[in-house]
């Protein structure tokens, strides 16, 4: 691996470069917390954001995005991606992309997903400040940090940038980078490991020890207790990284025959998620909200678990920001269950 | 093809569904295409007493007297769409319907004339069988096109979401309102407005109604420990349009 180092005073003249090459998605603020969103002036770039609302696919993976439109006689494929560059993803959400691209490639690869994906290389950045909720430092820290191009951590006077691939290495003619010295590239291990260490919130087991034991409390009656409070908004997974299911739908236009397939992002705490049409009429194979709120924590924290090579879970702390009952912390249900 | 005939009624409401209506613009006259008005107060002064292939009807169900005049909107009409919020859950004048002494608080020395007069407000459904329903104060307008593209050329159903207004809002990338120490019914609110309210800075007051299932005692208490309203405001939140999905209704 490479190691290199841009001065602050460079980097603004580095994403311009990047900005005058194509889209350049990156965080920026919106009222009290931060988005990623396609940048219009460096100046809007915040790499100091503690996370964002919404995970980085997005930049990729709209909520919604068109399939295929049909005009009556033939149908056309939505396909068409752009060059674009993903910058400034902290090192959990480059995690969640990792897997969200293999969600989309096992065994079927999805070309809506992967046109896009292929088409955005991806420049992380170091965790300068925690999301209050963030606990990406005792979770999931058997899955490596894999798939990025580029990686900046900040340290005294500017960033060591760290070169990962081909398509990283195209990067460097655009910004005035030099070499990291050994005491520059100290320091970025070091600030990277301090991140780590210094999360607001914890996990107090491994995710062998928290598997086991969630699945062997499949039938507990804690899962009722947890969930009696909450709304079935699906807030907690249309904010993680790691939630990948969709809904398709098919939108006509008003003259009868035109239409657009369109696929949206999807929600396992909703209770339509799990409607199925029997014999004509409706049935919910996860009716009580404490089925649905189980299934998440089973699915983060069990059943993904062979696929991933650890929990479907990065410790972003979104769910837990984002659920107004202040019922879906992964860390105080799932230190909850392993205390029974 | 002939066009299909359709007819507006309107009960107890502000007409703003029909205005709404009429300023879709080009989507409306493309509409005009397809479907031939019939009866409509708001932009023309023919009336009708022919059959009808559908009816469109906006405002709320509230006095006994208007029975009549639905079954009879019903009778000769094939379909019944109900459209805005007064129309599907009785709307904003059901914020009434839990006190007795309305009329003398807006009417004051009028109170007793005879033709204010009024009961429970209700929805359409209460009075008649109602075919599709258009949810919102104002009604959307992608739904409301949606049907009536349904009806008109019988295709696939309109697929219409179930779940609260915080699953819109989130995927907008919307700040929660709750983040920024204000109030919000999002969680206990039906979605398929696309949440333009909280991304505008105002509040989900649910104007479409309240989700089935809805978890209102879990609200009241985000109402209060997280919205930071009194323990009173909380519990009468949701009288504004959802007064009729309370579980004192």
């Amino acid at each position: 691996m490479k190691r290199c180092y841009i001065s602050d005073e460079h980097l603004n003249g580095f994403v311009e470069a990047l900005m005058g090459r194509g889209p350049v998605i990156a965080p920026v603020a919106k009222q009290s917390r931060f988005v990623f969103e396609k940048l219009e002036t460096v100046d809007d770039l915040m790499l100091d954001y503690d996370t964002t609302i919404l995970p980085p696919k997005v930049a990729f993976f709209p909520t919604k995005q068109e399939l295929v439109t049909f005009d009556g006689k033939e149908a056309k494929s939505c396909i068409n991606p752009t060059d674009q560059v993903l910058f400034g993803v902290h090192p959990y959400d480059i995690k969640g992309i990792a897997m969200s691209d293999k969600f989309y490639t096992d065994s079927h690869v999805d070309e809506n997903y992967m046109a896009n994906r292929r088409a955005t290389t991806i420049v992380g950045s170091s965790v300068q400040k925690h999301y209050k909720h963030a606990f990406f430092g005792s979770v999931c820290m058997e899955v490596e940090v894999i798939g990025h191009d580029m990686f900046l951590t900040r340290v005294a006077g500017g960033y060591v940038a760290d070169v990962l691939t081909d398509k990283g290495e195209a990067l460097l003619g655009l910004g005035q980078f030099g070499d990291a010295t050994d005491a520059q590239a100290g320091e970025a291990d070091q600030v990277n490991q301090a991140a780590m260490e210094n999360c607001p919130e914890k996990l107090e087991n491994t995710s062998a020890q928290i598997r086991d034991k969630m699945r062997s409390s499949f039938r507990s009656d804690v899962w009722e207790e947890l969930s009696e409070d909450c709304f079935s908004c699906g807030s907690c997974n249309t904010v993680c990284p790691t939630c990948y299911c969709f809904d398709v739908q098919d939108e006509w236009g008003l003259d009868g025959v035109s239409a657009t397939r369109c696929r949206t992002w999807d929600s396992c705490l909703t209770a339509e998620f799990s409607e199925v049409s029997v014999q004509g009429g409706c049935e919910n194979f996860r009716e009580q909200r404490a089925e649905r709120f189980r299934h998440r924590f089973m699915r983060k924290a069990a059943y993904l678990n062979e696929q991933l090579g650890g929990p479907a879970c990065v410790g972003c702390g979104r769910c837990s920001g984002a659920c107004t009952a202040d019922i879906a912390n992964p860390v105080v249900v799932i230190n909850k269950i392993m205390e029974q | 093809m002939a066009k299909v005939k359709c007819a507006w009624f309107d009960f107890a409401s502000c007409e703003g569904c029909q205005i709404e209506l009429t300023n879709y613009g080009e989507p409306f006259v493309e509409l005009l295409q397809h479907i031939e008005i019939v009866e409509f107060r708001e932009v023309m002064t023919e009336k009708t007493e022919a059959p009808i292939d559908v009816a469109f009807i906006e405002g709320s169900f509230t006095r006994e007297s208007d029975r009549a005049k639905l079954e009879r909107i019903r009778d000769r009409a094939a379909v019944v769409v109900a459209y805005g919020s007064c129309a599907t859950c009785g709307g904003i004048n059901a914020l009434k319907n839990h006190t007795d002494d309305y009329k003398q608080e807006v009417y004051g020395a009028d109170a007793d004339k005879p033709h204010l007069d009024s009961t429970k407000a209700l929805p359409i459904s209460a009075a008649i069988k109602v075919d599709y329903e258009v949810k919102g104060c104002p009604m959307d307008k992608d739904e409301f096109l949606g049907i009536v593209q349904q009806l008109v050329h019988g295709t696939a159903k309109v697929y219409v979401p179930s779940y609260p207004v915080c699953v819109e809002c989130k995927r907008r990338g919307t700040v929660c309102r709750f983040d920024e120490g204000d109030y919000c019914l999002g969680p206990i609110a039906q979605a398929g407005c696309g949440a333009p309210c909280p991304a505008d800075g105002i509040p989900c007051e649910a104007c479409r109604g309240m989700v089935q299932d809805a978890n209102q005692k879990s609200m009241e208490k985000v109402l209060m420990e997280n919205g930071k309203l009194p323990e009173r405001w909380a519990k009468q939140k949701t009288r504004m349009f959802t007064a009729n999905f309370r579980e004192d209704a």
